[in-house]
This record gives C-alpha cells, structure tokens and sequence, in this order.
C-alpha cells in the first residue's frame, strides 16, 4: 500500500473518474440541449442576426445595442411588467391556497381525502392545451358560460357582456386563473402528507400546554412543513413560467398579455421583416434568463437559511 | 381530548361548503369537454348553454376522425437521414393509415414515457453522483444546474432549433424528448432524494469489493425508488404538457403530439367547438383514467418527493 | 410500485419498438425493381421511388383547399398520373407563417407552398427562399392570366415567386332578415349590392336599436382576416393603406381616422381583442352578430364552413354579400390572389417534380377542378385550351358575384415591404383604438412602427 497522501490522490481520483461516469449521461443532455444553446443565445444576442443569415449565429457584432433597445422598447418592458405580474401573483395564491385546502381535507377519512386530491389535481392531467381550449369556449365574449351565468339570463349580476379575453382588465386575470387551477394539484397532495406526517408528540405537547388550534398550527406545523413549502415555491415559480400555451391560445400576447416568453417566439418567427429579428428575440432571453437566475439564487438563499 | 369549540365547528362547516363548491369548479371544465363533445353542433352553436345533451350524438368524433389521416405507426431506421443525399428519413415499417387523433395520441404517449424513462435513468444516476461522489467541480456543477431549473425553453428557442435542425431531429419528436431530459430539475430532485442515503452502507459495500455500477444499482437505486417514482410522473405529466416545443419542432401531422393535433384543429376551425371538444376529450380521458387506476401511486410518488425536497 | 414499474417499463419498451420518431418526408426504404414499372403506373405504392418524386405541399386553407376530403382526389390523381407521391400537410391562418418561418430556420421548408403574394412574393421570395418561375409562363400563359393578378405575383426584380391559381374579391355579408326585421334594408342596393357610407351608419343605428347590443365587431385579436377590417375602415370616406408605389404605409391618412373615429363612436360596433375573422363570421353564422366583415365568395357558398345551406345561416336566415360601404357608394374591394410557390432547397429534381406539380394544377385542363375545389375564380380564361371563364356558370351566386362584386376588385397592396409587422401594428393600433386611447396619436404610433419595419 502507499503512503498517506498518494492514497488520497489516488482516492480523488478515482472519485472523479466514477463522478464523471455518473454524470455522463446526464451532462450529454444537459450541456448538448441547456448550455450550448444558451451560450449560443448569449453570443446571438450581440449580433444582428436575421432568419436567412446561414450558420448558427451569423449577424455581425453590435455589442450591447440589442439592449440598450430593449430598454426603450415600450411593448418589451409591458411583456417583462406581466410575466413577473404572473409570477408574483400566482405563486403566492397558489401556496396559500393549497395550504388552506390541505388542512381542511388532510383529517377526512381516505376515499374523502383522495376524491378531493383527485379533483385538485384534474387540470393537471387534462392536459394545458385541453384545459385552455374549453377555457377559450367558457370565456367567450357571446356564447360563453361566465358571460351567460353572469348576465341577465343566468344571476343578472352584469349588464351586458364582460369581454374576458378582450378586455385589459380582465384578460390577464382570466389567464392567471387557468394557470391557478393547473398549479395547485401538485402542492395539494404534497401538503397533505407533509400535515400527516407533522410530530403528534409535539402537537400534543402545545395542546396539553393550552395552545389553540392556530397557535398549534403555526408555531409547530408551519416549522416542520417548511422544506415543503420551499419545494413548492420552486415548482410553482417553474410552473409560471410556463404558461406560453395560455397566451398562445388565447390571446396572442394582445389585451394587455403579452410576457417575455411570448414576446420571444413573436420577434422570432413573426415579425421576421425586422432587422436583426433574431440577435433581438436572443437578447430577451437572456435578460429574462438573468431575471429568473436571480430569482432562483433568492430561493436557494432563502433554503439555505431555513 | 379537548371539546370542540363552538365557532371551530362553524369554521369547520364553512369550510366544507366551500370544499365542495371549488371541487365543483375544479371538475367542471372536464364535464364541459366531455358533454361538449357528444353535443350536435346545433346545441353547440347556440348561444344559451345546455348543462346537459338533449341528445348524445357522436358525430364530432366522426369528423375528427374523417378530418386527418395518418398512418398508425411509423418505424424509422435510425440516423437514417444520414443515409441519404436527400435527408430523408426511412421507414423500416409503417402501420395503416388510421385517423390521424389515433396516431397523436401513439405518438404523445411515446414522447412522454421516452422522455420520462431517459430522465428517470440519467437523473437518478447524476443525482447519486452529486450526492455522494467528492469529485472536483461538483459544487460548479450543481449550482449551474440549479441556476438553469427554471429556465423557460423560449430562452434558448433560436439556437436549440438551429441544433436540431443540424442534428436532422427537426420535425421528429426526439427534438422535444432530448431538450427534456436535458432539463435539470429531475437532477435536482434525485440529488435531494440521494443525500440521504447513509454513506456506511455504501462504504460497507465497497469494502464488499462492489464495483461502483454494482453499488448504485443494488444498494443506492432501492433506496431513492420513492423519489425516481415521483420524477417520472413529474417528467411525463410535464413532457406532455410541453405545449411549446412540441409547436416549434413538430411540423407534420403524422408527428403531432394530440396537443399539438388539437390546436391546430383550434386555429384551423375555432368555428366547431364540438369537433375541438372531441380532440380534447381524446387527449384528457386516456390520461385522466391511467391518472384514476394509478392514482394511489401518483399521489404517494408525488408526496414522497415532498418529505425529502 | 413494483408493478407501476414494470408496467410503465413494458409500454416503453412496447412503444420504443415502434418508435414513432416521424418526420414529414419518409422515403420508402424498399429499393425500387429497376426498370420495372414505367413512371406513369397507376398504382401509388409501388411507383419507382428514386427521392426526388417526392414532394411536400404545405396548403393554407384557401377556400375548399382546406378540406381533406375535397382535395386528395385531385392529389392522388396527380400521383397515379406523374408517379411523384406528394405529402400534403395543411396549415391554418392563425399560425402557419410562424411554422413555416420556424421550417426555414430548420432548413426544412417544404417544397410547395398554397398561398398569396404577400408571403410568397413580398416575404418569402424576396428573402431569396422562393424559386423563380417565370420560366413556366410563355407568351400564351401571360395573355391567359389575369393581369392584375400576375403583377402581384412577380416581385420588384421581375422575377415570378407564386403561379397564380385562383382569385377573389373579399367583401361583407350581411343577414337580410335581421335588416328586414329591424327596417334597416331600406340603405341597401339590392341590385348592385352597395351602401353609402350614411346608409351603413343608419342600419347599424337601426339594427342597434332593434336588438340592443352588439351589431358588429371590429375584430382584432390578431391578424387573421384583418383584410376585412382594413377594406371597411378605408372604403368609408375613402382613405388609403399605402401609397400607390407600395412603398410606404399611408393608413394615418385623415380619412381612415374619422372612419374610426366614426366607429368608436357607434353603440352597435364593438371592437373587440377576443376575436378573428374567422370567430366573427362564425358569430353571424350564428345570428349573434347581423355582419361580417371578413366575407368572401367561398364563406357565401359554405357559410363558417360548416357545411350548411349556402347563403344561410345556422337557422336559415338570408346572407347575402355586400360590397363595403364607401361616400357615394363606389367601393373598392381588397383581392385575394392565391397561387403555388415553390421553395428553393437546393435539390434540382425535387424542384423539377414541384414544377410539374404546378403545371399540373395551374396550367393543364386541371386547373379546371383546381379552380373549382376552391370555390374561388380561376385566375386565368383558358389553360391549355380549356375555358376557364365559366366553370361556374351553373351555380347562381358565383355568377351573381362575378357581377356584383368582382368588378370592385382594387389595388392588390400586400406586398408592400414589410407587410408582417405591418399586420401586427394595424391589429395592436385597433386594440388601442378600441381601450379608449387618442385616435389620432395610435394611428400614427403604429403607422410610424410600420413604416419603420418596411424601412429597415
């Protein structure tokens, strides 16, 4: 055998060996179809590449212009204001809500409790574009369900019709509750058992001390159901993201809907007469990739402390 | 045990009612798909709504099925398009044309099991790794790998697009399966599942004189089973409703997912809404009821991912 | 769990066997019997296959070339005939320049393409992905095709990018019963089939007071049928989209905004962002709404394709066209020309094959049946020797609006530059129109944006 530290390097390097082994075939995936193209994005997004410019970039170098236009592009900065519009309403509502509704349920007895797990996760597995379709049909400005439940045939609660899709006021909204009933499934099911499996003995203990029921709730439950939380807070903000089918759907990033993720398929394939189209389209995506890492090192920070 | 309090009950009552209404809501729009599509177009068309069919007629899902053709399956060699000048690819076999909603359906549910059983494998086997290997460039990685979770694929649309067009996947479902399983979270998740397993049992089997292979496959996988089964119904639930890279890499009818089948049903005809309920209840109902039979599986899957997340 | 997984495990297994990997031009891999069967077999599966007698067609839905069933005679036909196998994949209004434009950057256009001027030529062509085929017209060719037409398919250079099949004029349509009924037919010239200006805002007062809401809608949800739009808010007091060189965008023009300053100010014009043109005629269809802005002769023969009566409504009530309402009832009327381009791939043969399928279609006595699936008029008299000028002479309405409407037919100005993002500002600068915004100032936001895209 040899010495000491030889063991070790020895050691060290067998691990790497068996780590990058391991790693393999995950890494092809990840850095063929995740890194390469976002380095790709990166440098395109200094150029002024147009569609018919052969190669993988071929525009010329412009260095930060594609930028600074984005800064005064007024439709750009609407697009950002409501995706992270979106993002910050949706994900709160979506964990206060399915917090509320796994402590209602968690206690029924099982095929209670599974009925209504069921039902919260249905949207889930209909499928996005199922869901919005039927969505579109209910939304309807004329022959929709909302419009004909609201009016003067149904409750008599509106004048007229509410343009739901059409209207600035409303449309955002009407999006953000598709989204909402697709998001809550998964952080149901994974409330309920993080209830079910809170400490008894500690609850006991803050009962026997004469704590109420919402003292008991979030002085000993909320702690312990904390990494949950986190995990649903990721899943949720990942979920937001996501809503490019909605839009694409629905509105096509009119009445006041358009989000980044949107904007950036627009500048690509439709507005295709523009300059530089796709060195612009890149330079979205990497402001909004910039966004949504800062965004994730705030909750990765927000774990650790916890 | 303490009584219950008076405005606890209440709260309780409360809150069932309202229970029931969401559950309602929450079911509704799957009701309206369903009745939908079995609705001649005369109820459909009209401007007051029937809660229920005054008829059942199945003549939506006669004209889906008449709209498109498609063959049933196709077998393609392999890098065939390398073979050839032309690039085309090569069918080893093709099945009989059938209506096209059949064949959506065939091919979203390939997409989604080979994007799910590929994540399962490479994610369970990086996630060990990260978990449990001391290699040089670990922390590099899995932070890179943290910052790029909740990256949306509209990012990285132009050049991926240019990528598989240079790999000839362009227009095959293999350009949505492999940006899939690129995508780090299921890393993420299986690194998580992974820290806990104990580091003696693994020592102990090394000592045994295991290989590495033979350690993760015998001792590590049993124990992150849990976790590997919530990432495949996270991985296939979310391949299936990836509804963007499935519209910019698809561009045939006979290699449509039945989500992109049903849209461009939707932007072809918005006009038939019993023939766009029917597309849609050929997408939801397989899945609601493969959802139904497993259900006990998907939501113990899903909550064991929770208690180590 | 164990079972969950195997279970999951043998479908994948079951499902990688016939691993459905796809893609729009599968070749067949049987090797062809050299020399066995002549190109002109009538059997579609075992015609000889050396790759180049396959080809992609990628169809718009212009009128009846949108229906499967309707077409795929025609095609299998031309097959049986020529031994070239076309693919056909169909392609919807709403999103088929984002899909062939995301076909392009892949390298994987298709071969055909179905569509108008303003993609084929202005767009596509002039970017250099289109194939010239000026080469397929002669001297008899050009005197044969409408030459209005045949201008608007060759670009600035003189190169032809789109072989034009079939034309129409887009018009309105109107429910006949619901003007009798609110006595809003008075403002109508039956004979001619025109209203003024003032007529069109009395019967929309009318109609208005009768049922009490929405009338019609100045759809702008997004692109699809803005042409209908844009046709009714220049006829009303005459104003112009671009100028005649169709160099510029001209739409800021006083006269279209009193016209919308005209229709923000009716009760019974909605502008609403929730719909298209294909939503809004749909609404007629379903006498929710008594106009249509985004009507042509094909919508008039097969209203909302739904394959009722023609010229009726889901309960029968009368449609009948109209042209846009214009100051002393002269309307000029925005075209349709559609036609067959060809997209360059660098491959010879299947270019060749891709010709002879636009030969086929365009100039042989099959243009006839062509023409006819569409529902359009034939762009050309005669081809080949037949006549083409008639092949509707037994169907009452399109002789009607061959009479009425067509001779209306203006400018074809769609393929000014930079007519994408063009479309993109006039439906945004409506949806602002209609929120509340200054007239005025919208207009000449968007028509500033405009003018900039086709500048640069």
């Amino acid at each position: 055998m040899a010495k000491q530290p030889t063991m070790s390097r020895a050691l060290q390097r067998r691990e790497n060996i068996a780590g990058y082994l391991f790693m393999l075939p995950c890494l092809l995936f990840f850095i063929g179809f995740v890194v390469i193209p976002m380095i790709i994005c990166i440098l395109t997004s200094l150029t002024d590449t147009n569609m018919h410019d052969p190669g993988l970039i071929g525009g010329g170098f412009i260095g930060l212009d594609n930028f600074v236009r984005l800064w005064g592009d007024k439709d750009f900065l609407a697009a950002l204001k409501n995706t992270f519009v979106i993002v910050i309403v949706s994900v709160p509502t979506v964990c206060a809500f399915s917090l509320w509704v796994s402590s209602a349920i968690y206690r029924m007895k099982g095929p209670v409790l599974s009925a209504f797990r069921c039902i919260f996760y249905l949207p889930v597995v209909t499928g996005s574009v199922a869901v919005t379709v039927v969505w579109a049909w209910m939304y309807n400005n004329y022959y929709g369900i909302f419009n004909y439940i609201l009016g003067s045939k149904g409750l008599g609660l509106i004048d007229g019709r509410i343009n739901w899709l059409g209207d600035e006021k409303y449309a955002l909204g009407c999006i953000i509750l598709i989204l909402f009933t697709t998001s809550v499934g998964q952080p149901i099911v994974l409330y309920v058992s993080a209830l079910g499996n809170v400490d008894t003995t500690l609850i006991e203990a803050a009962q026997v001390d004469g704590a109420t029921e919402m003292q008991v709730f979030w002085k000993v439950k909320w702690p312990q159901m904390m990494p949950t939380t986190l995990y649903i807070l990721v899943i949720t903000t990942i979920n937001s993201f996501q809503c490019f089918a909605l839009i694409q759907l629905l509105t096509k990033g009119g009445a006041g809907t358009d989000t980044v993720m949107y904007r950036i398929y627009w500048t690509a394939f439709k507005l295709t007469e523009q300059a530089g189209h796709f060195g612009y389209a890149n330079a979205m995506g990497v402001v909004l990739a910039i966004f949504i890492g800062l965004l994730s090192a705030v909750q990765f920070k927000l774990a650790k402390e916890k | 045990m303490k009584i219950q309090s008076g405005s606890s009950r209440a709260y309780r009552i409360v809150s069932v009612i309202i229970l029931v209404i969401l559950a309602f809501l929450f079911t509704f729009p799957l009701y309206w798909i369903i009745t939908g599509a079995f609705k001649s177009s005369a109820v459909n068309n009209s401007p007051d709504p029937a809660w229920w069919p005054p008829e059942w007629v199945t003549d939506n899902f006669k004209a889906l099925f008449e709209k498109r053709t498609a063959p049933l399956w196709e077998i393609f060699m392999p890098f065939g398009s390398f073979t050839n000048p032309e690039k085309n690819r090569v069918v080893l076999s093709a099945g009989p044309d059938a209506p096209a909603a059949f064949r959506w359906l065939i091919n979203a549910v390939f997409m989604a099991v080979a994007a799910m059983v590929i994540t399962c494998v490479t994610a369970a086997m990086a996630g060990y790794a990260l978990a449990k290997k001391r290699f040089n460039g670990r922390a590099l990685l899995f932070s890179l790998i943290v910052c790029a979770m909740a990256l949306p694929k509209q990012v990285i649309l132009i050049p991926l697009l240019k990528e598989m067009s240079g790999l000839r996947l362009y227009g095959s479902l293999w350009a949505v399966i492999f940006p899939t399983v690129g995508w780090p979270f299921g890393v993420f998740l299986m690194k998580q599942f992974s820290e806990g397993i104990p580091g003696e049992i693994l020592e102990a089997a090394r000592i045994d004189g295991s290989s590495e292979w033979k350690t993760f496959s015998t001792v590590a996988v049993p124990m992150i089973k849990p976790g590997i089964g919530a990432l495949a119904i996270f991985t296939f639930i979310n391949c299936w409703n990836d509804y963007f890279m499935q519209l910019v890499m698809l561009d045939a009818n006979n290699v449509y997912t039945i989500s992109m089948g049903i849209s461009t049903l939707q932007a072809e005809t918005s006009t038939d809404i019993g023939l766009l309920m029917a597309g849609a209840a050929m997408a939801a109902v397989p899945i609601i009821t493969i959802f139904l039979i497993f259900q006990k599986y998907f939501t113990q899957g899903i909550a064991m991912g929770a208690v180590k997340g | 769990m164990k079972k969950l997984v195997a279970t999951v495990l043998a479908m994948a297994m079951a499902l990688s066997l016939a691993a459905c990997g796809g893609g729009q031009k599968p070749s067949e891999s049987t090797p062809p019997a050299a020399g066995s069967n002549p190109p002109a077999s009538q059997s579609t599966s075992s015609t000889p296959t050396d790759a180049a007698t396959e080809i992609t067609a990628w169809i718009y839905p212009v009128g009846g070339w949108g229906d499967e069933a309707k077409v795929k005679p025609l095609i299998d036909q031309f097959t049986a005939d020529t031994g070239i196998k076309v693919n056909l994949e169909w392609l919807a209004y709403a999103d088929g320049d984002d899909k062939v434009n995301t076909a392009i950057t892949a390298k994987k256009a298709p071969d055909l393409i179905m569509e108008g001027p303003e993609r084929l030529v202005a767009n596509w062509g002039a970017k250099g992905y289109m194939v010239d085929l000026s080469d397929m017209l002669d001297d008899t060719d050009k005197s044969e095709i409408n030459a209005a037409a045949l201008a608007a398919c060759t670009s600035t250079d003189g190169k032809v990018y789109q072989y034009p099949m079939f034309i129409t004029a887009h018009c309105m349509g109107i429910n006949l019963d619901a003007f009798k009924a609110a006595g809003a037919d008075q403002y109508l010239n039956l004979d001619t089939h025109t209203w003024t200006t003032e007529g069109f805002i009395k019967a929309v007062e009318a109609l208005y007071a009768k049922k009490n809401d929405t009338v019609a809608a100045i759809y702008c949800k997004g692109q699809g049928g803005d042409q209908g739009t844009r046709a009714l808010i220049n006829n009303m007091y005459g104003g112009t989209f671009t100028n005649a060189e169709h160099t510029q965008y001209t739409w800021d023009d006083p006269n279209n905004i009193k016209a919308l300053e005209q229709l923000k100010s009716m009760p019974g014009i909605a502008f609403d962002a929730s719909l298209e043109g294909g939503d809004e005629l749909k609404l007629m269809y379903q006498e929710i709404l008594d106009m249509a802005f985004c009507w042509n002769i094909a919508q008039q023969l097969d209203p909302a394709s739904a394959h009722g009566d023609p010229g009726k409504t889901m309960n029968g009530q009368e449609i009948i066209c109209m042209n846009f309402p214009s100051p002393d009832g002269t309307p000029v009327l925005q075209g349709g020309i559609w036609g067959l381009g060809i997209f360059d791939n660098g491959d010879q043969a299947k270019i060749d094959a891709a010709k002879e399928f636009v030969k086929y279609m365009c100039d042989s006595e099959n243009a006839a049946e062509a023409a006819k699936i569409s529902n359009f008029f034939s762009a050309r008299s005669a081809a080949e020797g037949a006549d083409l000028s008639n092949i509707f002479a037994d169907n009452a309405i399109m002789t009607d609006y061959n009479k009425v409407i067509l001779p209306n037919l203006g400018d074809y100005y769609q393929i000014t530059t930079g007519w994408a993002g063009a479309r993109t500002e006039w439906w945004n600068m409506l949806q602002k129109v209609g929120k509340g915004e200054d007239i005025a100032a919208s207009v000449a936001e968007h028509v500033a944006n405009a003018n900039a895209a086709a500048a640069g």
